[in-house]
């Protein structure tokens, strides 16, 4: 029954799409289109233009354009943050330019701010807001790396992996489970991805930080929201084209043994053994001879210069029946830096809006994307750590291929990485992910009077994903040899909100109430399908395998909400919010289902006050408010105990199968929400008419509830969700932008943010100190790599303090059975009353201070963009270094540092040849601070006309990640990687940040790129 | 007013009429907001077993689990200990060569994997018993067939107490699925006891042969209990509760499965070389057997291979991992003959070996030619206790409780009969022995027919004898030494290995 009503809830709304497309204009106006530029003629995007006296307008486009039905006689009104506005009468004109003039004490902008728009100085809560033209200077295939370091309170970190998710946080990290991902809203609709939005089809992104700004989304909001607004079209068909490509590599290479290096020292502990003959010396003097003027270096082999080609063609504009259309198709091929792997997006966009009278409007935006991955490392086996970690440890002395042209499958003298050879499994391997999605949203708004707005925002969403895999892990000779795999996931998505926004202005008293009733769910299928051993080398020539395996799964979720806002101000001087939002989540059992999220915020502007102007301030508002916000990010079915398939077992060796259940998770029945309290206190402030912009906030979030799957207290298996405990996060947001040089010529504008953040886990329930964490360490089964604890941040490593190596002078206590705890030479570590190792906290993930400096100059025709980054104060926890010291997968010490051991005549902190190398060890704790130039580029625009038939024309070139400062000995001190867990855990990766086992590096590109519009 | 306004303007377009409509339908859905998961779509556990398939499933994910516990040499890795077996001297084997030079940390990531993996499978065994509790009495349910799957549940409950006990002496011992979380250790009788109780309960319940199940017993039969409640008095009766009046019972434990042999489908195999070929996976010498199998034998992805043979005891000259090396001396003071043959690859020269000089046993590699060489998952079965066992611990029960008879020396006779390659049941007074201390020949005896089956450390501790042993281990000035030199102290103090570091983090209690 369910399914069918959830058919016709997607059937109807599909219908409702094409029913709207099909509407008729009502009424026909005279159609005007213009362009709107500053004094330097210029183009101004996103100018209001409005028909006087109604509520007619458009917005003007990138390049300042605009078109908008009016009648003659009437008063067309253009105004922009910043700029006076301007009033021009309509007689029979039907193109316009209007030049505006600069207006600093008028520093008006509109900002989204979730179902519904305010302008800027209106504001009451904390919202970082990133325009297009901040980050148009930065050629960039995907959205996330327009945040970085131009929105105060965000972080961002990515890798190298191509097409793999990239990292987003809004003011820390509240959560341990689901993720800490912020919502991102695309055009009022929930649940967008970043990773398949065109940077090229955004007009602006408006993140939401302060829970009086959040709390209207609810239980959404607690990680933040990015509120993504896309372009729409105006004025004269307008096609631009976008290209650019791009060459990246991974120049580091990690300090290892080389081929001769290893050899020798190979022959050395061969010879030292007086069993031996030395005749018998594993490497002839002949090789080591080869291999020093050849050498073997997998780090080599496994890198490549990967190539990025992007084309991005848009065509925009509006038509005299009040149409807007943006239309826009963008393909990207990104080769990586790692071998084999590809990542491929086409992207189309539709955004229609069509006004039908000045009551009606429907907006139509249709988004389709296809991405394909090929061979992403995280899809192979990682038990061992990452497919590049095994090519730093693979045996320096064993080419890829021997004599023949044959692979050597294994170290021939099953020395150092104890894996097949790392470059066979990826060059035979074939790993591709295809997923398409299909994003439909219809907004329909109507005014029912000057006052009463209605909107009706209806979405569906669905994503297919298709894997087909063949891996070549080892031998044909041997049993698991090859992973045949074939799995298919559908997910739909649908939302329907309706809002209902009330406006009205009593004197100098301004009201807007907003009341919504939304509801969203969602769907996920997946079917699966492997088999193993089949001798052949691609995925459609497998057949029934010998053994095959096969799996369904499948969830659903649904959430319901109710919310109004009230916001009022007072003259422009006093403005106060309150809002109240009531979500159910079908993730709850019924008494935990209702979350109320309340939120109120108050802001007095003293910009004309005495005060302000004695300080020479243009701008200045005091901001306050309150909020609550929830985490609903757990299992759909988290509230019950599961038992999994705990898979089969065969009394008769393989004859008979039978399956088998064990339990899995316990439920928990009084699961509630995770909920963030936030206040925050912030300045809006501006000098010298605005030349110099910006606004500090400081913020204190206390997050109760905290949602943690973690094992069953006393179990060593099962594990349960629980609302475990509390954390605070506090810090302060800085941003500031000035335009140092505005002169006709010469321009310089800087703009600089900063957070700091302080994270600590201030409470766990049941009088615990810790809980162990869930991120698994290289070879797994092991001691995980993380810990939640009381007075340390979230994202604290997790093992023993390490304190060199014994030495000979040293008094080594004895354990219980009266035995020394170790010889000299052996790893030293902190120990607890019985002399054994004692586990704790040796470090921590998250940065404390991040910040970006970005440097747009413009000379004449020539522009410069200089764009710096940095991230300070946190640990890594190395798990590369201590398996190239020979642990996890790697037999060997790989290591320089081994001609530094501890001896007994040349006693070091080095530990001893032979003692244990323990990988959870503060050994592998690292500063991880680093500043990046992430991005340099120079372009020039030529003159307008210079090039027939194109009305603008640019070539630039730039860099990307051109040097980065760190103390780091890895590769990247940004990329964690990505975290392994136990089937089903739901950590999430910010328990695992900092930790590196092999993560893919941010490699150093070169683009160059050329923007031409007709 | 307003209201008025509102139903004109309906009227005024299709549009508009329209655009309302849909609202309404909008609204409509909302009753399918559906915030009640479907139980049905999802497999919940239950409160408890409405019926046997649930029990069934319920004991199979036992086995399950066991049998994950136990794939991998880490089950095994405190028989490092014994003077038998010995690891790589360098290499990643840090955590074996820890045991193999009696220098054990709580850091010992096996010990710590062990201790999870076989207290994750203890409580699936309580929760299989605690859900089937119910089951008890009811009409509705053979109570001859839940009998045996309970009785299964206890007996592999006290099998995996007991694996633990070896290890660590004393153990926190929980009987639920949910245990406190700060259980303490219980004092080592008392484990004991858990586990003669476990074993008695199963021996009460289980048939005296499994219904329907190859030979070996891959499920438990009543004497597959009462053969480990004999071992388990071996231990109790030796080091370090040190009870003498339980070799008795140990004694009398073994004479009771020797006398019922047959209805547990019980015996010696003729050929103790048979024992460890593939073919011979399931054979009527094994008393509880750990069943494995591979791709090729019908397993998926592998999940069940059994990843403690062939590569993995040979060297890398032999394209091996160099985990599990036969000790030299132990190797040469062999005595000559045909289970020689059986347990080390005599073919190979190891002491002209590049990778380590060190003899490689064919009861890890599998016999010349049987399994391949190259792989590290097979399909062979672990054979958790053999009636060869049974046999020796009677002769050496009886010669340590005072009640030597002729069955005691018959029982010793017969294995070294089938040592020299002669038929077991056939008196050879060329083999054959009936004076001297039965006690010590046994003892001696086990050391030859169990070396490289992670059985020969346990020995040396329950009789007080690892300094004895480990002292001479390294031959002074010999051509090759042993690799793996003793670093710790060899005194009963350091018999019993330390509580894994990670599990004391998370309950304190254990550390005391």
């Amino acid at each position: 029954m369910k399914n069918i009503a959830n058919l016709l809830r997607i059937h109807v709304l599909y219908s409702m799409i094409l029913l709207f497309m099909g509407f008729q204009t009502l009424e026909a106006q005279q159609t005007i289109s213009g362009l709107v530029v500053d004094t330097s003629g210029v183009g101004i995007p996103g100018a209001n233009v409005v028909v006087q006296g109604t509520s007619t307008g458009a917005v003007t486009d990138f390049d300042g354009n605009f078109s908008i039905a009016a009648s003659s006689g009437d008063v067309l009104e253009i105004s922009f943050i910043g700029y006076v506005t301007q009033s021009i009468s309509i007689t029979n004109q039907t193109s316009l330019r209007v030049v505006l003039e600069e207006d600093a004490e008028n520093l008006d902008e509109v900002v989204v701010i979730g179902y519904g728009t305010a302008r800027k100085s209106d504001l009451t809560g904390a919202v970082s807001k990133v325009t297009s033209q901040s980050f148009e200077n930065q050629p960039m295939v995907r959205v996330e790396d327009a945040l970085q370091g131009r929105a105060a309170g965000v972080t961002v970190a990515g890798s190298g992996n191509p097409g793999a998710g990239i990292k987003v946080r809004v003011r820390g990290v509240n959560s341990l489970t689901g993720n800490n991902d912020p919502l991102v809203v695309i055009d009022g609709v929930f649940g967008g991805d970043l990773r398949t939005l065109n940077p090229n089809n955004i007009a602006s992104m408006e993140v939401l930080k302060d829970a009086s700004a959040l709390a209207i989304y609810g239980s959404r909001g607690s990680n933040g929201v990015i509120l993504v607004t896309t372009k729409k079209g105006s004025g004269k068909p307008k096609v631009s084209i976008d290209q650019f490509y791009t060459i990246s590599n991974v120049t580091k290479r990690l300090p290892t043994l080389s081929s001769a290096e290893f050899a020798k020292l190979e022959n050395a502990e061969f010879i030292a053994n007086p069993v031996n003959d030395p005749a018998n010396a594993p490497y002839s003097a002949a090789q080591i001879a080869n291999f020093e003027a050849n050498p073997i270096n997998y780090q080599d082999l496994i890198f490549q210069t990967g190539i990025t080609n992007n084309t991005q063609l848009s065509v925009s504009g509006s038509t005299d029946d009040n149409l807007q259309y943006f239309l826009s198709g963008n393909f990207i091929d990104q080769e990586g830096t790692q071998i084999t792997t590809n990542y491929k997006r086409y992207s189309f966009r539709s955004n229609l809006t069509k006004q039908f009278s000045d009551k009606f409007k429907v907006t139509a935006n249709i988004t389709a994307s296809r991405e394909i991955t090929n061979n992403n490392p995280d899809a192979f086996g990682r038990a061992d750590g990452s497919g590049l970690l095994r090519a730093i440890t693979w045996d320096p002395t064993a080419p890829v291929r021997d004599e023949n042209g044959d692979y050597i499958l294994r170290s021939p003298r099953e020395v150092a990485n104890n894996n097949y050879n790392p470059i066979r499994r990826l060059e035979m391997s074939e790993h591709n992910v295809t997923g398409d999605r299909l994003n439909l949203t219809l907004n329909g708004t109507y005014n029912f009077t000057e006052d009463l707005t209605y909107t009706l925002i209806g979405a569906v969403n669905t994503f297919n994903s298709n894997t087909e895999s063949i891996r070549i892990e080892g031998d044909p000779e041997v049993v698991g040899f090859n992973n045949i795999a074939f799995g298919n996931s559908n997910s739909t998505f649908h939302q329907v909100s309706n809002i209902l926004n009330w406006k009205k202005s009593f004197n100098k008293h301004n009201l807007d109430v907003t009341g919504v009733y939304e509801f969203q769910g969602t769907r996920g299928t997946f079917n699966g399908y492997s088999t193993t051993d089949q001798d052949v080398y691609g995925f459609y020539h497998t057949d029934n395998g010998t053994t095959e395996s096969f799996s369904n799964d499948g969830s659903q979720t649904a959430i319901e909400s109710y919310l109004s806002r009230v916001q009022y101000n007072y003259d422009g001087k006093l403005f106060l919010t309150a809002s109240l939002r009531v979500d159910e989540s079908s993730r709850f059992p019924k008494d935990g289902r209702t979350g109320y999220f309340p939120s109120g915020a108050i802001a007095y502007n003293l910009a004309d006050t005495n005060f302000a102007e004695n300080l020479g301030l243009s701008t200045l508002k005091l901001r306050a408010g309150y909020g609550e916000v929830g985490n609903q990010n757990i299992n759909a079915l988290a509230a019950f105990s599961l038992n999994n398939s705990a898979g089969f077992w065969s009394p008769d060796g393989g004859g008979t199968i039978y399956t088998g259940d064990t339990q899995s998770t316990r439920g928990n029945s009084n699961l509630t929400w995770e909920t963030t309290v936030q206040t925050n206190f912030g300045i809006d402030y501006a000098f010298l008419n605005g030349r110099i912009s910006g606004s500090i906030d400081y913020f204190n979030k206390d997050t109760k509830d905290l949602l943690i799957q973690r094992l069953v207290p006393g179990s060593t298996q099962i594990t349960e969700f629980v609302n475990a405990g509390e954390v605070n996060n506090q810090g302060i947001d800085f941003s500031i932008s000035a335009g140092i040089i505005e002169s006709k010529d010469l321009t310089w504008n800087s703009s600089f943010n900063l957070s700091y953040i302080q994270n600590e886990v201030t409470k766990l329930y049941g009088g615990l100190d810790f809980i162990v964490g869930n991120v698994m360490g290289i070879g797994g089964g092991g001691i995980m790599l993380d810990l939640i604890q009381v007075g340390s941040p979230i994202g604290t490593f997790y093992g023993y303090t390490a304190l060199g190596a014994w030495q000979s002078t040293d008094v080594i206590p004895l354990d219980n059975d009266g035995a020394p705890v170790a010889i000299p030479g052996d790893e030293k570590f902190v120990l607890d009353e019985n002399g054994e190792r004692k586990l704790g906290a040796i470090g921590n993930g998250m940065p404390d201070v991040t910040w970006g400096l970005n440097n747009t100059f413009t000379y004449k025709n020539w522009d410069l963009n200089i764009f710096l980054n940095g991230s300070h104060g946190f640990d890594i926890y190395n798990q590369v270094t201590g398996t190239i010291s020979g642990n996890g997968g790697n037999r060997s010490n790989l290591s320089p540092s081994v001609y530094n051991r501890w001896t007994a005549e040349n006693e070091t902190n080095i530990p001893r040849a032979g003692t244990g190398n323990v990988l959870n060890s503060s050994r592998w704790v690292e500063k991880g601070d680093f500043i990046r130039l992430s991005n340099l580029k120079v372009g020039y625009t030529f003159d307008e006309g210079a090039v027939k038939g194109l009305s603008s024309l640019q070539v630039y070139a730039s860099g990307q990640n051109v040097f980065l400062i760190t103390n780091y000995s890895g590769y990247d001190p940004e990329v964690s990687s990505t975290i392994r867990t136990n089937a089903g855990a739901a950590s999430n990766e910010d328990s695992g940040a900092g930790i590196d086992i092999g993560a893919y590096p941010n490699p150093r590109s070169f683009t160059f790129g050329v923007k031409a519009t007709f | 007013m307003k209201t008025n306004r509102l139903i004109e303007m309906l009227r005024e377009s299709f549009s508009l009429r329209l655009f309302f409509c849909l609202a309404i339908v909008g609204s409509i859905f909302q009753g399918c907001a559906d915030l009640e998961p479907d139980p049905l779509e999802f497999n919940l556990p239950p409160e408890s077993f409405g019926n046997l398939g649930e029990m069934d499933r319920g004991i199979i994910g036992v086995y399950r689990a066991l049998t994950r516990a136990s794939w991998m040499t880490t089950f095994y890795a405190p028989a490092w200990g014994g003077d038998d077996i010995t690891t790589h001297r360098a290499l990643n084997k840090a955590d074996f060569r820890e045991f193999d030079q009696r220098a054990v940390l709580s850091s010992n990531n096996r010990l710590l994997q062990n201790w999870n993996a076989i207290y994750s499978a203890i409580s699936t065994i309580n929760g299989v018993l605690e859900r089937s509790e119910g089951l008890v009495g009811s009409e509705a349910v053979n109570q001859t067939e839940l009998n045996t799957f309970r009785g299964e549940a206890f007996f592999l409950r006290g099998f995996l107490f007991n694996q633990l006990a070896r290890v660590h002496g004393r153990i926190p011992l929980p009987l639920t699925q949910f245990p406190a979380a700060d259980i303490k250790r219980s004092e080592l009788v008392e484990v004991y006891e858990q586990i003669e109780s476990d074993y008695l309960k199963a021996e009460e319940m289980l048939p005296a042969l499994y219904p329907g199940v190859e030979a070996g017993a891959p499920r438990p039969n009543s004497g597959s209990a009462r053969a480990l409640l004999a071992r388990l008095y071996m231990d109790w009766a030796g080091f370090p509760i040190k009870d003498n009046t339980k070799y008795a019972m140990a004694a009398s434990s073994a004479k009771k499965v020797m006398d019922n042999a047959s209805s547990h489908g019980f015996g010696l195999v003729d050929d103790v070389a048979d024992l460890w070929k593939v073919a011979n996976r399931f054979n009527n010498e094994s008393l509880f057997t750990i069943v494995y199998c591979t791709n090729q034998t019908g397993c998926p992805n592998n999940s069940l291979a059994n990843r403690k043979y062939a590569r993995l005891g040979l060297p890398a000259d032999l394209q091996g991992w160099n985990e599990t090396f036969a000790e030299i001396k132990f190797f040469q003071d062999f005595p000559e003959g045909h289970r020689k043959n059986a347990t080390y690859r005599m073919e190979l020269d190891w002491e002209n070996f590049n990778a380590q000089k060190s003899p490689v046993f064919a009861k890890i590699t599998g016999p010349i030619g049987d399994l391949p060489q190259a792989s590290f998952q097979t399909e062979r079965n672990d054979f958790v206790m053999r009636y060869a066992s049974i046999l020796l611990i009677y002769a050496e029960a009886s010669g340590l409780s005072g009640n030597v008879t002729d069955d005691a020396w018959e029982a010793l006779n017969k294995i070294r009969r089938r040592a020299a390659g002669l038929p077991h049941g056939t008196p050879d007074p060329a083999v054959d022995v009936m004076s001297g201390n039965i006690a010590d020949l046994a003892f001696e005896e086990r050391k030859w027919e169990f070396a490289g089956e992670y059985v020969r450390w346990f020995d040396l501790v329950r009789r007080e004898k690892v300094e004895e042993a480990l002292s001479v281990r390294d031959i002074k000035n010999a051509p090759i030494p042993e690799h793996n030199p003793i670093i710790g102290s060899l005194a009963t103090s350091n018999y019993l290995s330390p509580i894994p570091a990670d599990a004391v983090a998370k309950n304190p209690n254990l550390a005391n």
